[in-house]
């Protein structure tokens, strides 16, 4: 299992890294800064682990999107083999009295196979992030040494990485109305903490880096179920959490659970080629408590979302899907001791190229969060999902 | 069609966008500290008698590796003479690309470069600058044999130059008889110079290890198509020793004032003679091994020392020594294995001879190569030394550490402990 998360996380990066080239034309190299905000508190970022279709209606979708790796028992709809890929840059600006900063992260959240072994039982394997930690802060701080002098230095730490969902799911379907899956979970990932201090006095004081890699290490297990009638969906899914370890080098430094997490939608499909769906979830985040440090406070959230998939315009022989939504849900950890919570606006379009051998999904979000603080943050998202069927 | 190839452009479009967005910019701090849970890692501070070995070692650098000759006069204070030697004397020269015996000469020249005196320095009076034969048989580096040559029957020359004539060369004239017999008769020439002057005063002249000796300029036609013959100084003895006899083409006595003796509670750099002191630490390591050290400062206090020049200030370089102890053994060659000054970030002090109180030497670019090395590898020693060494007689003395505890040499460490980071 950990070699399959090393190669999966390392052949979404590979082809991130060639999408980067890729698009190289077009870009300028930017600098690389510091981050401090309310989303990426604690062990990081929950991306949601939602495909951009999902995303674009919200989430709603979640429970019965065969692309997001949330209920195994959606990959029954997936009527072949398939390749799925995930880009999803976020544009934020954090406001406080101190005044706006924006930042621009880049992430690779989904990257997912699937293949059918029979005509009703397929199996799938992807990797997607649960937690983003990407991040950079750097302040400035004056320490008194023993000899009374006051020394001026600059902390920055640079944090790359993420924890990451790698699922092994499969799922049969034993009728027209029922669905059913099952996954098992790895849990892996690494965190890269590089920490920089330098001083004002660069004369007597040397600068230096440390650097330390996380890694996390622990397993889960999901089931799904759907149950489908000629006009409603109702889909539910739950994930049991295994043991969880951060580990750096040879040594266990804190030992927690995988959050545990359940979830249910229903939705309308009386409309030919159109979903209308609600969806809430729990996740149980406050198990990762144990994971961090006495100051880590994680608390268990619900992700809460109403969206629509319609079919829109016809282009040629093709179907344009628009999708909108509206999602509301509190991040796992906490900032200051104050809760943050999110709530986004979402729309999208999604449609098959070449014989409905490739498929796009695009869903740009809405993001705001606040906490009872004097700091708020608002983030526009860009999710880019493509499908290939070979 | 059109629709397909608009959609087709479009979803283009938008995959060449999202992927410029990797492209990533983590750009702020400004809600910090409110947002940032990351403290900054906090320095340990110590000061510790880590010096385990400190030592002076007299006569560094050695006879004729001098930067500069020291040619000084400070009355019974201070006698200094330079000796430049010419032991091949060339009994041709050139006129119109033919080749001619010397059989006269109309000058005889010395080409005298000399480090330019800054303005502080420049001496009050007039200064002259004798030039005497010290060619002998004797002991040819004793400075008491050398030092009784310096008398009229064996003077060639001088000149009296202005203060303000003292810039990058002087040219002293000599005796054109005692140098034409030494030509015809293919014997050498060695020049002793001696400083005169109302006042003390130090004038430094370049030596071959500076590219800049001085040079015996020969005229021996008045012909202007008769080129000068420059002879520049060469040393035949010890025979058979080049090694030896190279730095000896121009080398420094001292005849009047040099010390020699240091109590065991003193530690000195420069002076005359010339002198380096070396340190070895003994750092634990619990610190060394196990932090991450941010600075590294010797701290050594100085005491007065108004013997000659107390107020003309002088740069003390603490170098690296990069010889292990394992394999030289011996302190005074440990001394002469020395890294390039500014080598390891390690940087200088300037201090007057006659200043007090503690000097910081900032090492910590040195100690930390010290981290996870054994002593043989990366040995944990400094030397201290004049950038005038055997140049100017300035000396800066130190208490040792065999000194009261108060004014011992010691090292200050600040550090960042180990630490746990990067948990959330």
């Amino acid at each position: 299992m950990t070699h399959t998360t090393v190669r999966s996380a390392k052949a979404a990066r590979r082809f991130a890294q060639y999408s980067c080239a890729a698009a190289a034309f077009v870009l300028m190299p930017a600098a690389v800064h510091a981050q401090s905000n309310l989303s990426s508190q604690g062990y990081g970022f929950p991306t949601g682990q939602l495909s951009a279709r999902a995303y674009g209606a919200g989430g709603s979708l979640a429970e019965m999107d065969p692309l997001t790796p949330v209920n195994p028992a959606s990959l029954g709809l997936l009527p072949s083999r398939i390749l799925f890929l995930q880009m999803e840059p976020e544009f934020r600006s954090v406001k406080t009295t101190a005044g706006t900063e924006r930042t621009t992260t880049a992430r690779y959240p989904l990257v997912f196979g699937a293949i059918p072994v029979t005509s009703s039982f397929m199996v799938s394997l992807g990797a997607s992030t649960l937690l983003d930690r990407t991040s950079s802060t750097s302040f400035s701080t004056m320490q008194k040494l023993a000899d009374g002098q006051d020394v001026a230095m600059n902390t920055t730490y640079r944090i790359d990485g993420a924890m990451s969902d790698v699922r092994l799911a499969s799922a049969w379907v034993p009728n027209s109305w029922l669905r059913v899956g099952v996954g098992i979970h790895g849990i892996s990932g690494h965190n890269l903490v590089a920490l920089t201090q330098s001083f004002d006095d660069s004369l007597r004081f040397s600068a230096f880096t440390q650097s330390r890699v996380l890694g996390f290490g622990g397993g889960a297990v999901s089931g799904g179920v759907q149950l489908v009638s000629s006009k409603f969906v109702a889909a539910g899914s739950a994930r049991y959490g295994g043991n969880l370890s951060v580990t750096s080098e040879d040594t266990v430094l804190a030992k927690a659970r995988v959050p545990n997490r359940f979830g249910a939608s229903l939705a309308y499909i009386g409309i030919p080629n159109s979903t209308i769906a609600i969806r809430t979830t729990r996740d149980s985040w406050s198990s990762l408590g144990s994971l961090g440090s006495p100051d880590l406070r994680a608390v268990d959230a619900w992700d809460t979302s109403i969206g629509a998939d319609v079919a829109g315009p016809h282009l040629g022989q093709r179907i344009v899907y628009l999708r909108g939504g509206y999602r509301m849900r509190t991040l796992p950890f906490q900032a200051s001791g104050q809760d943050v919570n999110e709530k986004s606006i979402t729309a999208g379009i999604g449609t098959a190229f070449a014989a409905n051998h490739v498929i796009t999904d695009l869903a740009l979000i809405r993001a705001s969060r606040t906490a009872n603080l004097s700091a708020s943050e608002h983030a526009w998202t860009l999710s880019f999902g493509i499908a290939v069927r070979p | 069609m059109l629709h397909k190839r608009i959609l087709t452009l479009l979803t283009v479009a938008i995959a060449v966008t999202t992927i410029a967005a990797c492209s990533e910019k983590l750009d702020a701090g400004k809600s910090c500290p409110l947002l940032c849970p990351q403290q900054a890692i906090s320095l340990a501070d110590t000061t510790i008698f880590a010096v385990e070995l400190d030592t002076t070692v007299i006569g560094l650098p050695p006879i004729g590796h001098e930067a500069y000759l020291m040619l000084a006069s400070h009355g019974d204070t201070l006698e200094t003479r330079a000796i430049v030697r010419f032991d091949t004397l060339p009994q041709s020269y050139t006129k119109s690309t033919v080749d001619s015996v010397i059989t006269h000469l109309d000058s005889a020249i010395l080409i005298t470069p000399i480090a330019k005196p800054d303005s502080l320095h420049r001496p009050k009076a007039p200064v002259t600058i004798e030039a005497y034969n010290v060619d002998t048989v004797d002991t040819d580096t004793s400075a008491a044999i050398l030092g009784s040559l310096f008398r009229p029957d064996r003077f060639l020359g001088s000149k009296t130059f202005a203060p303000e004539s003292l810039l990058d060369t002087l040219r002293i004239p000599i005796s054109t008889d005692s140098v034409l017999e030494r030509v015809k008769n293919g014997t050498r020439l060695r020049v002793g110079f001696r400083v005169r002057s109302n006042v003390g005063v130090d004038v430094r002249i370049g030596t071959v290890q500076t590219n800049g000796p001085v040079t015996l300029r020969l005229r021996a036609s008045l012909d202007t198509a008769a080129a000068p013959v420059s002879v520049s100084p060469n040393s035949s003895t010890p025979p058979g020793q080049t090694f030896s006899s190279g730095p000896l083409e121009d080398y420094t006595i001292v005849l009047k004032g040099g010390q020699t003796a240091l109590g065991v509670t003193a530690l000195g750099v420069g002076g005359v003679p010339s002198r380096r002191t070396y340190l070895r630490f003994n750092v634990p390591s619990r610190i060394i091994d196990s932090t991450t050290i941010v600075r590294a400062s010797l701290l050594i206090t100085q005491f007065p020392n108004r013997r000659v020049n107390p107020r003309d200030s002088l740069f003390v370089y603490a170098e690296a020594i990069l010889a292990s102890p394992g394999a030289v053994t011996d302190i005074g060659s440990l001394l002469q294995f020395l890294s390039a000054p500014g080598s390891f970030g390690l940087d200088s002090v300037s201090s007057a001879p006659a200043d007090s109180g503690v000097r910081s030497f900032e090492i910590v670019g040195l100690v930390r190569t010290w981290r996870g090395q054994t002593s043989t590898v990366s040995p944990r020693s400094v030397a201290l030394l004049s950038a005038a060494e055997g140049q100017l007689p300035g000396e800066i003395n130190f208490f040792s550490s065999e000194a009261p505890l108060a004014v011992r040499p010691r090292l200050r460490i600040t550090y960042v402990p180990q630490t746990s980071y990067g948990l959330p």
